[in-house]
């Protein structure tokens, strides 16, 4: 029983640093614009196809297509969110909820004209790498994809505190209308945010194509659970993001060993809807978003 | 005055062509008809009372299931069946209405917890043997019967479908007249203020909630008689929520008319797309996606908005 | 086989609207109109598929079977019974949704089709069955697993290849009957599946016979098919020390459970496919080439004892350039059962041909089985699942005997701890 309990321990450790990755982004863009962004998921799912097809048509490496997606995603969700979400900015908020609904539906099924639904998978040579820690399974890509989540964790931190254009963002989710009084350029910033946000997860879509596969419903599955991890972390908190990330896949990882059936997908639902009455504000507290 | 002769040509379109019409374009209709009725029933929570659920589907799930496991279970008749799905739907809305208000719940927060509650139904009916797990269960519809909702030929079911909306509508009207449709309007733009002025937020909030629920469940027990099988994710997946919620946006939600006006616009446009782009699934919701932002970005009231808008320039 | 697909695009429901029927009639409504002349007026057959969406590979794969049957028909002078008429196919679009199927079955009925083939989906075929019962078209069922499909008295409704009842049981009975034959017990069995309609089917018929065959299903793990990881899963597979797992899955969670369990060293003889998506998928298995030799997959496939099987091979590899799989195998041996009940029904009367499909008898065919008849129900008593290895890359028929083309490789080393 120990056995099961410690891979089910290291396997959600290593997918809640995944959740955690893919919540980043969606977190940020929350801190910032205060918009619940549906269409988080479908853009990894696109970064996905970007790193497939940089694979299938040149040999690039998944982690080295990072050097490309990420870039051409930031200038993707700049893009979206000035064409999109910025002339909507005043609308109501379910009303803003349903555009980023609107772009998750636009976004999938073009995917799934463009390349239909076939399951594709990116066999790179060290996607069998891995290792045992006592009775536990490590998939070194796994890892590498929780380490990525770290990472990117603490440089989004040093860039909102050593950069200027970070702390104008951080001035941005804290306080609006200050921010507009010292000369900050709102719009741009919010631009910037959903860029960035969007890179975000592309890379976290390319560092989990070596273990998972690729297609145009993929981001589904991330797509909730970043939801639930953001709630959970505190919507605009990366820190938070991270932890909650290893929370909510501790827990659908402890669901799988303990429970019957495939009630796993409870648990985390249970935990969101308990989150979202009690402390709305998340573990770590963040922006209310009201 | 033209457009109540038109209303009032639509009607009797409705009520006098589907016995001419050839089964395949009824099926449609059927569909059309179906879809508003959805609409008009999330209308009245998400519209009038301004409370956006994306989980109505646990609503719809419960009066599908509700209904169905009483004929098969207990031989119980589905229209009586539909009542008590019903209720145990309003119900169910009341204990997730009042927690999410009580906890001050609002927009997107709110969209996302009854997104959550009707993601946990279908979990634990997918892993509950009692309701058929994922076997789902089949409703039987071979030897027709209209006292347990079984009928021989798809135009009764057109008809029923048809007074159900109707009967919607008249609801609608009746609800939009009346003080509680006004508290709910005035919740809805500013529920701080209504509070002020005297107005119990969390009651009128709790009504429309009740209401559009039980509305809802009735379209669950329609779905199960008429397709003659539910399972988990037809009944409690995201699709039928999205799917119920679409028409009253691109109509315009908090209208009486906006639901039907947009579920009969949905159609056609989906047509053309899939005739348009033949051989590329997935081109129909394509644009779906891209109406859903169309509508948001210039027609935020959805096309009844835009009547409104005409009558403003001709100064009525 | 993965049939009940509740993935894709938020499975969205969509109408076709009037534009649509005008445009099909137009198509179809001129043939018989426009006579050349000479020759008895074509027969029109239709089917539903979920050719565009998630399940467009696979549905064009039966989809393939299907239009090499009938253009073999065709150019061997068509329905002689019926004075050399030909086939004509008319088609119709599921993309997997309930709604659509039954509103594709209702034009193509209208249409006077004089039976109807597909749809892939369960869950289609429950909606569907009751319109084709209603309208008195014969309705022949490919890949839809579902057990109570055939129950309710419905004469019109017919399926050709194993129920979930017969995959289940009749693999489960293969496997034993191997792993005996090598002399290796199996007492415990530990399966995961899908959670949906067809995972939960094929769970349910092998925890009910778990005690007549004399195993014990140590552990039964149903699973979201859209969950990223199954460690922690499989995990509690391993603990349960089965001597067999069974998998019952599509393409994308089959893959990860594979992988998964082939890391973990689960500790079992073998990795089965319980009528698996991807364990015999020639797609699936030359992505994965290490990792799927000497997998198993019980699933409906050709003889390969048939020269007819052999033949037909060649031509579709011909045609298609790839080779047949066993959608391919499906929807062009339905096509013949149909070609069969033409001839005896001589008739194009849909009850008459009700008539004959209810009573077939056909030998002349390229599955692994027995002759295809139906009985009462609609199903196939005779229906048979083989049992297939991947041996070099190649999806192998290892049981049963009779129609096997190599010994198993049992057990598989490389899953043991």
């Amino acid at each position: 029983m120990s056995g099961l309990l410690l891979q089910a321990v290291v396997s959600g450790l290593l997918l809640g640093g995944v959740y955690g990755l893919v919540a980043s982004g969606l977190t940020l863009i929350f801190g910032v614009l205060r918009i619940i962004n549906f269409a988080h998921g479908a853009v990894m799912m696109l970064g996905m196809y970007a790193s497939y097809w940089l694979w299938v048509g040149l040999g690039v490496d998944p982690y080295v297509s990072v050097l490309v997606t990420a870039p051409l995603f930031f200038l993707l969700g700049m893009g979206i969110q000035r064409l999109v979400i910025e002339p909507n900015r005043d609308a109501a908020e379910h009303n803003q909820l349903l555009l980023t609904l609107g772009l998750a539906l636009f976004l999938e099924n073009l995917a799934l004209v463009l390349w239909h639904g076939d399951f594709r998978t990116l066999r790179v040579p060290y996607a069998n790498a891995s290792f045992v820690i006592g009775d536990a399974l490590v998939e070194v890509s796994r890892l590498v994809a929780a380490g990525g989540a770290v990472l990117i964790a603490l440089a989004l931190f040093v860039f909102l505190r050593r950069t200027d254009v970070g702390k104008a963002i951080r001035a941005l989710s804290e306080e609006r209308e200050g921010a507009m009084l010292v000369g900050i350029d709102v719009a741009r910033i919010r631009a910037v945010a959903f860029g960035i946000g969007s890179a975000c997860v592309a890379v976290a879509g390319a560092l989990i194509t070596p273990f998972f596969y690729v297609a145009p419903d993929v981001g589904e599955s991330f797509n909730i659970m970043a939801f639930v991890v953001v709630v959970l972390g505190g919507m605009g908190n990366f820190i938070g993001a991270l932890v909650g990330g290893l929370i909510v896949g501790l827990a659908e990882s402890l669901g799988a060993a303990l429970l019957p059936g495939s009630l796993k997908q409870l648990v985390v639902f249970v935990i969101f809807v308990l989150v979202l009455l009690f402390r709305p504000e998340g573990l770590f507290g963040g922006a209310r978003g009201r | 005055m033209a457009a109540r002769v038109l209303g009032a040509l639509a009607v009797i379109a409705l009520l006098v062509a589907p016995p001419l019409l050839p089964k395949y374009p009824l099926e449609i209709l059927i569909s059309v008809l179906f879809f508003a009725y959805l609409g008009l029933a999330w209308n009245i929570l998400g519209g009038y009372a301004g409370q956006f659920s994306f989980g109505h589907a646990a609503f719809f799930g419960i009066g599908a299931y509700t209904s169905t496991l009483l004929l098969l279970r207990g031989g119980v008749t589905p229209w009586l069946g539909m009542l008590a799905g019903g209720v145990l739907a309003a119900g169910f809305g009341l204990f997730e209405g009042y927690l999410s208000f009580r906890y001050g719940l609002r927009g997107p927060y709110f969209s996302l917890v009854t997104l959550a509650f009707a993601e946990m139904l279908r979990v634990v009916s997918v892993n509950a043997k009692a309701v058929g797990a994922s076997i789902g269960l089949v409703i039987p519809t071979g030897i027709a019967a209209p006292a347990m909702f079984v009928f021989a030929g798809k135009l009764s079911y057109y008809y029923v479908i048809l007074a159900m909306t109707a009967a919607a509508l008249v609801i609608t009207r009746a609800l939009a007249r009346s003080r509680l449709g006004y508290a709910l309007i005035a919740v809805r733009e500013n529920e701080d203020a209504a509070e002020a002025a005297g107005v119990n937020a969390l009651g009128v909030k709790l009504a429309a909630m009740a209401l559009s629920s039980f509305l809802t469940a009735f379209g669950g027990t329609f779905y199960a008689q008429y397709f003659a099988y539910i399972d988990p994710t037809i009944t409690f997946g995201p699709a039928i929520s999205i799917q119920g919620l679409l028409p009253a946006i691109v109509g315009g939600a908090g209208t009486v008319l906006g639901p039907l006006l947009g579920s009969f616009v949905l159609t056609p446009i989906s047509e053309l797309t899939r005739a348009a782009l033949r051989g590329r699934a997935g081109a129909d919701i394509m644009l779906y996606g891209l109406i859903l932002i169309l509508v948001i970005s210039f027609l935020p009231q959805g096309l009844m908005g835009l009547r409104r808008a005409a009558r403003r320039a001709s100064g009525r | 086989m993965g049939d009940d697909k509740q993935r894709g695009t938020n499975g969205f429901l969509t109408r076709r609207g009037f534009l649509g029927t005008l445009g099909a009639a137009t198509t179809v409504a001129g043939f018989p109109a426009m006579a050349r002349g000479q020759g008895p007026a074509p027969v029109k057959v239709g089917y539903i598929l979920p050719v565009t969406g998630p399940l467009a590979f696979e549905a064009q794969l039966a989809l393939n079977g299907i239009l090499l049957a009938v253009d073999e028909i065709n150019a061997a002078g068509g329905i002689k019974s019926l004075g050399g008429a030909k086939l004509t196919l008319l088609p119709g679009d599921t993309q997997n949704k309930v709604e659509l199927g039954k509103s594709e079955a209702q034009r193509l009925i209208d249409q006077g089709v004089v039976a109807l083939m597909g749809p892939f989906s369960s869950l289609v075929a429950f909606s569907v069955r009751q319109d084709t019962e209603k309208a008195r078209t014969p309705f022949l069922l490919l890949a839809a697993v579902a057990d109570n499909l055939t129950e309710g008295g419905l004469r019109y409704t017919f399926r050709m290849q194993p129920n979930g009842k017969a995959m289940a049981t009749l693999t489960v009975d293969n496997m034993l009957e191997m792993a005996n034959a090598a002399n290796v017990p199996i007492k415990r069995v530990a399966m995961m599946h899908e959670d949906g309609n067809f995972g939960t089917t094929m769970g349910n018929h092998v925890e009910a016979f778990a005690k007549t065959k004399g195993y014990e299903l140590v552990q039964r793990v149903p699973y979201n098919l859209r969950s990223p990881d199954f460690t922690a899963e499989l995990a509690k597979v391993k603990a349960a020390r089965p001597d067999l797992l069974l998998i019952s899955g599509y393409y994308g969670d089959s893959k990860l459970i594979a992988e998964t369990a082939a890391k973990l060293r689960v500790g079992v003889h073998a990795l089965v496919g319980l009528a698996n998506a991807a364990y015999s998928n020639p797609r699936f298995i030359a992505e994965n080439r290490e990792l799927t030799e000497h997998i198993f997959d019980g699933n409906y496939w050709h003889n390969p004892q048939s020269a007819r099987a052999k033949t037909v091979f060649e031509a579709y590899q011909k045609r298609f350039s790839s080779p047949m799989s066993n959608h391919g195998v499906q929807g062009y041996q339905v096509t013949f059962v149909l070609k069969d009940a033409l001839e005896r029904a001589a008739s194009i009367d849909r009850d008459k041909v009700r008539d004959a499909i209810a009573k077939i008898n056909l030998t002349d065919h390229i599955l692994t089985q027995d002759a295809i008849r139906f009985d009462d129900t609609g199903e196939n008593p005779n229906a048979m699942p083989a049992l297939l290895q991947v041996q070099n890359g190649r999806p192998t028929v290892v049981g049963p005997a009779r129609f096997a083309e190599a010994k198993p490789v049992f057990p598989v080393p490389k899953w043991k701890g």
